[in-house]
């Protein structure tokens, strides 16, 4: 077990393109970490980076303080699992999980011993003898996680491991997966472009757009308390809504430049404090979900969504009008994007 | 059902084509002289008989040939089907300085026919003194441009993050390419096994140029100088034909099993 961490890390390409734009990153000892971003922003060149399969530009990497930077992939107490598993097609299960034993030229018994241990503890022990072929998404999933496991890492890497599996499985794999690292303690760092699985496994998340880091925090403040309007409008799911202040009306704060945001899910039908705020507008359509109802609202042009409970009066094309809480109000620089604390 | 009745009759059709002059052959070879020279030889021998065989290996030495035309092929088989399978894998999957330059000169000299290179081979080898060794056939032939160019294309059908993962397992380069790449690229490399065998085994034009000395000529080249000398003895030329085509036809029957088998595996793994 041992911590990773990252200090200026630059990755450029081809001396034009830089890819990852100074990452500072720290790992404690058996956390887990989740990376996400939109495709493009770098996460993956980040995972390969830590995992020594891409140079870095410039910039050091450390895994339980010892510097990597110059030490080959093998030599760096790492282990990863890769989007589409990369299990070797021609071997089995129990060879694709040897391999890296005999590799290192590990005893024949030893190997024996571990694989079948390994085995057992991920439900493969009736597979051995299978090819990946024969194999499920989830018994591939679970073979390479043995793979990695049995490299005995001080540092995970997951890189969209979940991301070629059905939902069900996903979820089932999600639990397993955080199962396993509690019981292994093993420092983790998951890659997903999922912003809800990012949230939901990771003990803190990172927020990557277009090479940089926008925010490291717990999942919690994340939601609650994001940095600029990118992570604010990356993580939760419907998006939060965007208002210029003349929307908000006579309520709005006097600020110059400023962008405001609410989250669909705080968005109510009814008025609860005094001063409260609200936003009024034609519904454009209401899609029930169940439990819940989706509304979508236009204002000037502007679409803003909500999540309401059920509500049997609610007409489309009605006139509604939607209150929040002043606290769930956000402020964003609108140019820089940068969050602006307001007075509430 | 009518395509399949046009099908098999027009494979029928090519199969007898195809096996009719070859089956003949076989056939004049076991005939006596004089039925074989009484115009054109019957289908089938009335008195069969090994005298023809038995000549051709006993007085002009074809088994000596036979032996040079297999040395050449097999060692020019096990060489190619390595510098292929490595050349072709390091073009497609390992990054290096001048990997795209490499592919475009490997890929421009698909295009040079194998006639335009007798002579400057010839002066090379002359050069080196390695006319009339074994080393001559060998040389020329262990980096083959089509089969690199095969490999390397596909090679870049397998995902590479098969090879990180052997890189992060600890395997070495070449512990990644034997234990990893090869058997990945199997049913490639034996099927330019084969095809490399086949193309050396029939080699005429270059092996009669650098084996000037008759001991070191190869079977088709041998074959041609007995031609020449017995003209009239076909009996005699159907022996040694027959003699020569034998490798191939083991050959491609125990490949096609090998094919055959592969398939199978694909479509019961679905």
């Amino acid at each position: 077990m041992a911590s990773l961490e990252l200090s200026h890390v630059y990755k450029v390409i081809g001396g034009r393109q830089t890819v990852l734009h100074d990452i500072n990153l720290i790992a404690h000892h058996g956390e887990l970490i989740s990376v996400v971003g939109p495709s493009g922003c770098g996460k993956s060149t980040l995972l390969r980076s830590i995992a020594g399969l891409e140079e870095i530009t410039s910039g050091d990497i450390f895994i339980g303080g010892r510097r990597v930077n110059d030490l080959q992939p093998q030599q760096r107490r790492i282990a990863m699992v890769f989007q589409n598993h990369a299990l070797y097609p021609h071997m089995t299960v129990y060879q694709n999980l040897a391999f890296g034993l005999r590799a290192r030229r590990v005893a024949r018994s030893v190997v024996e011993t571990r694989v079948r241990r390994t085995a057992v503890r991920l439900g493969l022990e009736a597979l051995l003898g299978r090819y990946p072929r024969e194999l499920s998404g989830g018994q591939r999933q679970r073979t390479a996680l043995g793979r990695a496991m049995l490299r005995d890492p001080e540092v995970f890497l997951l890189d969209e491991p979940l991301s070629s599996l059905d939902v069900p499985l996903r979820s089932e794999m999600r639990r397993e997966l955080m199962a396993l690292h509690k019981s292994l303690g093993m420092t983790m760092v998951y890659v997903t472009h999922d912003q809800s699985e990012a949230l939901s496994l990771g003990e803190r998340v990172v927020v990557l757009s277009a090479g940089k880091v926008q925010q490291v925090d717990t999942p919690q403040e994340i939601y609650g308390n994001p940095l600029n309007r990118f992570v604010a409008a990356f993580v939760g799911w419907p998006p939060m809504n965007f208002l210029s202040s003349e929307i908000l009306g006579t309520s709005a704060m006097d600020l110059q430049n400023v962008e405001y945001g609410v989250r669909p899910e705080r968005l109510m039908l009814q008025q609860h404090a005094a001063d409260d705020l609200s936003v009024s507008g034609r519904i454009e359509c209401i899609e029930s979900l169940g439990g819940v109802w989706q509304i979508e609202i236009i204002h000037n042009g502007a679409r803003l969504i909500a999540r309401v409970p059920p509500d049997a009066a609610l007409r489309q094309d009605e006139e509604l009008r939607l209150w929040f809480g002043r606290a769930d109000l956000y402020a964003f620089h609108k140019t820089t994007g940068a969050r602006v604390k307001v007075q509430r | 059902m009518a395509v399949r009745t046009f099908l098999y009759g027009s494979l029928s059709i090519l199969a007898i084509l195809t096996l009719f002059p070859l089956l003949w052959v076989t056939s004049i070879a076991f005939m006596r002289s004089p039925e074989q020279s009484a115009g054109t030889p019957p289908l089938w021998p009335r008195h069969p008989t090994l005298h023809n065989i038995v000549n051709i290996i006993q007085r002009e030495m074809l088994g000596h040939y036979f032996l040079n035309s297999l040395i050449v092929a097999v060692a020019t088989t096990v060489l190619s089907t390595f510098v292929a399978g490595l050349a072709g894998y390091a073009l497609a999957q390992v990054r290096f300085r001048g990997r795209r330059i490499i592919s475009w000169i490997v890929l421009f000299a698909v295009l040079i026919p194998s006639q335009a290179l007798v002579l400057p081979l010839f002066e090379m080898f002359r050069e080196v003194h390695l006319i009339n060794h074994y080393a001559a056939l060998i040389l020329p032939a262990a980096a083959n441009p089509v089969s690199i160019v095969l490999i390397q294309a596909y090679m870049r059908g397998i995902p590479a993050e098969i090879l990180d993962a052997a890189r992060m397992d600890g395997a070495g380069e070449w512990q990644t390419f034997f234990y990893v790449v090869v058997p990945m690229m199997a049913p490639m490399l034996a099927a330019l096994a084969v095809l490399t065998f086949v193309v050396s085994w029939n080699d005429f034009m270059w092996p009669m140029i650098a084996m000037q000395k008759a001991s070191m000529q190869t079977l088709p080249v041998a074959l041609a100088s007995i031609d020449r000398e017995h003209y009239q003895e076909i009996g005699l030329m159907a022996a040694g034909a027959t003699v020569t085509i034998l490798p191939m036809m083991a050959i491609f029957v125990a490949s096609q099993r090998y094919y055959l088998r592969s398939v199978v595996a694909g479509s019961l793994a679905d």
